[in-house]
């Protein structure tokens, strides 16, 4: 009976943990506006927010053992994120184009690739998180990082231009009338790769 | 004082119910085949995907230490990596051996030999490429993780397994079996409750934008959007059906009458997923998931088969 007690007090914070995660999800979709429900419940869907974040000891000193605890076991246990796929509403997807430029003069245009296709699924995972505001202090690092992935296919390359951006996919009856997608750019960065400098340019 | 005492006793019956090991037997032989596909999959771009600084793709040093950052002792491949350096193996050796230790685990797995350490290298070596990996994973790394971890939990091995036949092991206690099974089953009522509930809060899913753009996003669109344009009158009501699904699924997969119509549709969910959209790792997984959390039991409906056929089949040839 005791070791049953015990397996039922587990189960019962584990679950609990994960409600919390979930809410904390579901709480920060609605505060940030991306819901059906009216825009006067963002103000309490940011405490509930908070709450569960507190509960999940995010409140707390980011080395402190109760949060590290935490995070750690929802790590191992898989559980560390919500189950909001696709939800609640899909965009466009993200684009990374890669300006390649050679010393003589050639332009050319790549982009970022994997040989398989579940591979391919995690670059494509990768571009939609460059475009999360949580992700913005890596943005540059990360594009340098794909930009170089390219650059040792191409070793004769002086320079890349990586051109960041989102895809506007056109609605049904859009693409009935001939609307194809677009493409806006968000930001670009200039990699000189044989000088080892860069420079950013917001758009 | 009495009900409430009633009250936890209802809840450990809730909590314990003798089970059989067929439903572990499904899990282990599901999870042994996605962990195999998995890295078969990601064969040519694994150590692409997972290299250090300048070697890959992305640096794996630093989803390594944005995941540091949440908590040091989360396992990743740097630690690995860092054995493998203080016995003189290089990277790429040690991604390469981490690569043919998890596709082995996974064999062992689907054949039920070492089932314990096979399920806790799995769990490991997944959950440090997940990790790792944090830039590049999505929703399949999380349920693989969720999966091996119960796996390797349960009261491994089930007599399904090789284990069992070579050394013959005692029965597992039923209501540990009932126990893992059920939190197991509890766990996917919240992923669909809680996915379900956030579809319902978009608009998109109520008009069949959400399905038309999830289906023409690369790397999403399999199918040719003139051949979805064709259908589009379908997509507000299949829309509508995914939110109904997913949200119903924590109140009709606990009905009796209900629950082989409800996994019915979820599994069905899934295929068109994984056949539509090409997720066909995602539709695995949440397909093993379903069925050893609530499927049906194969052994009590083959045998009830059988006796029912033996019984019409001798009333018919008696005299």
């Amino acid at each position: 009976m005791t070791s049953k007690r015990i397996y039922a007090a587990w189960a019962g914070v584990h679950f609990f943990l994960i409600a919390a995660v979930c809410f904390a999800g579901i709480f920060s979709l609605v505060a940030e506006g991306l819901t059906i429900l009216p825009s006067a419940l963002d103000k309490y869907a940011r405490k509930g927010e908070l709450a569960a974040a507190s509960v999940l000891g995010k409140e707390l000193a980011a080395s402190n053992p109760v949060r590290r605890g935490i995070a750690t076991y929802l790590d191992v246990a898989g559980s560390q994120s919500g189950y909001t796929f696709f939800a609640p509403n899909i965009q466009g997807y993200h684009k990374l184009i890669l300006e390649l430029f050679y010393h003589d003069g050639r332009v050319e245009y790549d982009s970022p690739h994997v040989s398989g296709g579940a591979a391919a699924l995690r670059l494509d995972s990768l571009l939609d998180r460059l475009a999360d505001p949580d992700y913005k202090p890596l943005r540059e690092v990360v594009a340098k990082m794909l930009a170089f992935s390219v650059w040792q296919d191409h070793p004769d390359v002086e320079k890349i231009r990586a051109i960041f951006g989102s895809v506007n996919m056109p609605g049904i009856s859009d693409f009935e009338h001939g609307k194809r997608e677009s493409f806006q750019p968000l930001f670009s960065d200039d990699f000189s790769l044989r000088k080892e400098e860069n420079q950013s340019t917001p758009q | 004082m009495k009900p409430l005492r009633a009250w936890g006793n209802d809840l450990m019956d809730f909590l314990f119910p003798p089970e059989t090991d067929k439903w572990l037997a499904v899990l282990r032989i599901g999870l042994g085949l996605q962990v195999a596909v998995y890295a078969l999959f990601l064969k040519s771009d694994w150590n692409y995907l997972f290299a250090r600084t300048g070697s890959g793709l992305v640096s794996r040093e630093l989803g390594e230490a944005i995941i540091s950052f949440d908590s040091p002792f989360i396992p990743k491949l740097g630690w690995l990596v860092a054995l493998g350096g203080h016995i003189g193996i290089g990277e790429e050796t040690v991604l390469s051996v981490a690569w043919a230790c998890l596709l082995c685990a996974g064999c062992c797995l689907l054949l039920g030999l070492f089932c314990r350490p096979a399920a806790i290298i799995a769990w490991f070596l997944h959950l440090c490429a997940a990790e790792s990996g944090g830039f590049v994973s999505y929703g399949v790394d999380n349920f693989m993780t969720i999966g091996l971890f119960y796996l390797m939990l349960s009261p491994l091995p089930d007599r399904y397994s090789l284990d069992h036949r070579l050394v013959k092991t005692k029965p597992k206690d039923p209501q540990l079996l009932g126990f893992w099974r059920r939190v197991l089953q509890l766990h996917l009522c919240l992923v669909y409750f809680f996915g379900g509930l956030a579809k319902c809060l978009g608009s998109g899913w109520w008009d069949g934008t959400n399905l038309w753009r999830s289906m023409t996003r690369p790397p999403f669109n399999i199918i040719s959007p003139d051949v979805l344009i064709r259908f589009k009158y379908l997509l507000p009501g299949l829309g509508i059906s995914i939110c109904l699904i997913e949200l119903g699924y924590i109140f009709f997969i606990w009905m009796k009458k209900a629950r082989s119509v409800w996994l019915v549709c979820i599994l069905g969910m899934h295929v068109a997923i994984g056949l539509t959209m090409g997720m066909y790792l995602f539709a695995l997984i949440m397909i093993v998931l379903n069925l050893a959390a609530f499927g049906p039991d194969f052994g009590s409906l083959s045998l009830a088969y059988r006796q029912r056929f033996h019984a019409v089949f001798t009333k018919q040839l008696s005299p």
